[in-house]
């Protein structure tokens, strides 16, 4: 390890946080809990020319939910997994359940999980699906607020520009008689970074028969996890059948670009992948209350 | 950089470079030696200790985060000399093999158990799922949970 000092400012405001990356943000990198940047500091050599702290942050960790949600960047994945106010969203209080052990949950942040944008990030796929936006802020240019779908450009790559501060999450409110699920397949039940994850939300008509509205969402199997809005536009205002979920998995084998690493081959990802996508779709429909 | 924290309720001030892990300034600069480095990615839990109470991976987690804080290692669990029902009934219940994994388990159930005073079997293996046992030795050590549930909390 190199013995050359780093920087190391923690902050106790936003303002002050939006300062200093306004002076300073190129050279920083921000730090909430840590759980995924300081592995990646430590691997690859890699040393930031300074971190700024802001898991101390205050209120920036709340839960509101009326109509739309609102979460705050610093909530943690424990905090997502045990907040009744997330009774809506199952799949991802099934997802933030699913991130490392409890030691990662209990200070690994939401914020965190959007703004490294993993590959594998498991709280993604059930964020597009309910279509979030995310709020930014800083110092020179106040607030703006983008779609998770746009901000996410690449493998671990954001739009989030470096005097840039991730504030919250902003989620739809839920459609009317549906139900959403998160599925997740790895190695072992715990701890594991994920070989194929996806998330889905259908909504059926008044009738129950046919699809009035689906989301999907998938990571593992890209750069970047994200939705599948062509497998979308064919399920949608159809009827589930074998026929259309097997015409639904050969879909999206064409979606994704899956690789052999060393939690999986291209192979198997490409067998469990429409696997998981009718077990999804299936549970969806199955559980839609009413 | 100067970090001041408590570490088992004493309060340790040291001259740090700013880039170095918990796990390190508690074994290499307080010697203490009971918190285990297992994988070093946060994925084993042997390194487990509370900061302000919630159980971390002291290997992933930056020393400088824990300015100001309340830190708990293994070595507060046994009180003048004495071992807590927790760790009694780990010895008793052959829940320790080859005890490199053993502190991590112990202060991930302290956090529990401070939270939860009476989980159900399947919350104990869901705050154990980021533990790691090479002697798998589970069963052991959730019969030894079990035993402390059984003899309640006092200590």
């Amino acid at each position: 390890m190199s013995h050359k000092p780093r920087r190391f400012i923690s902050v106790s405001s936003k303002q002050e946080a939006l300062s200093q990356l306004n002076a300073h943000g190129e050279e920083l990198q921000v730090l909430a809990g840590g759980t995924d940047l300081m592995v990646q500091l430590q691997q690859s050599g890699q040393r930031a020319q300074g971190l700024l702290h802001i898991e101390n942050l205050p209120g920036l960790r709340d839960i509101a939910g009326n109509g739309e949600t609102s979460i705050g960047a610093l909530c943690t994945h424990r905090q997502v997994v045990e907040s009744s106010l997330l009774d809506d969203y199952r799949s991802l209080r099934q997802a933030a359940a699913q991130v490392g052990g409890w030691q990662t949950q209990m200070v690994g942040t939401i914020g965190g999980n959007i703004c490294n944008a993993s590959p594998a990030a498991d709280t993604l796929p059930p964020l597009l699906v309910h279509d979030a936006r995310i709020t930014l802020s800083s110092q020179a240019r106040g607030t703006r607020v983008v779609a998770l779908e746009k901000f996410l450009l690449g493998r671990r790559r954001t739009d989030r520009r470096h005097d840039e501060l991730v504030s919250g999450i902003t989620l739809d409110k839920p459609l009317q008689r549906s139900s959403d699920i998160y599925i997740k397949v790895g190695r072992r039940s715990a701890t594991e970074v994920a070989i194929v994850g996806l998330a889905a939300r259908v909504a059926l008509d008044e009738h129950h028969r046919f699809v009035e509205d689906v989301r999907l969402a998938i990571c593992s199997v890209g750069p970047v996890p994200k939705r599948l809005h062509e497998l979308e536009n064919l399920i949608k205002d159809e009827e589930i059948s074998e026929g259309l979920l097997d015409e639904a998995g050969n879909m999206l084998l064409k979606q994704i670009e899956p690789i052999d690493d060393v939690r999986a081959s291209k192979k198997y990802r490409s067998l469990v992948a429409p696997r998981i996508l009718r077990q999804a779709i299936s549970c969806c429909v199955n559980n839609v209350p009413g | 950089m100067k970090l001041t924290f408590r570490v088992n309720g004493h309060t340790e001030h040291l001259e740090l470079e700013g880039n170095e892990t918990l796990l390190d300034v508690l074994r290499d600069d307080l010697s203490l030696t009971g918190t285990k480095e297992g994988c070093r990615e946060g994925e084993c839990g042997a390194c487990t200790v509370l900061v302000n109470g919630r159980a971390i991976d002291s290997c992933i987690y930056a020393a400088m985060a824990a300015h100001d804080a309340e830190i708990e290692t293994v070595e507060g669990l046994a009180q003048n000399g004495k071992l807590n029902s927790l760790q009694t009934a780990f010895a008793e219940l052959g829940g320790v093999q080859c005890g490199f994994c053993t502190p991590g388990f112990l202060m991930m159930l302290t956090a529990l158990l401070n939270k939860y005073p009476n989980p159900d079997r399947e919350q104990v293996r869901d705050a154990l799922s980021g533990n790691i046992c090479r002697c798998t030795g589970y069963t052991q050590i959730e019969e030894a949970v079990a035993r402390y549930l059984e003899q309640g909390t006092g200590e």
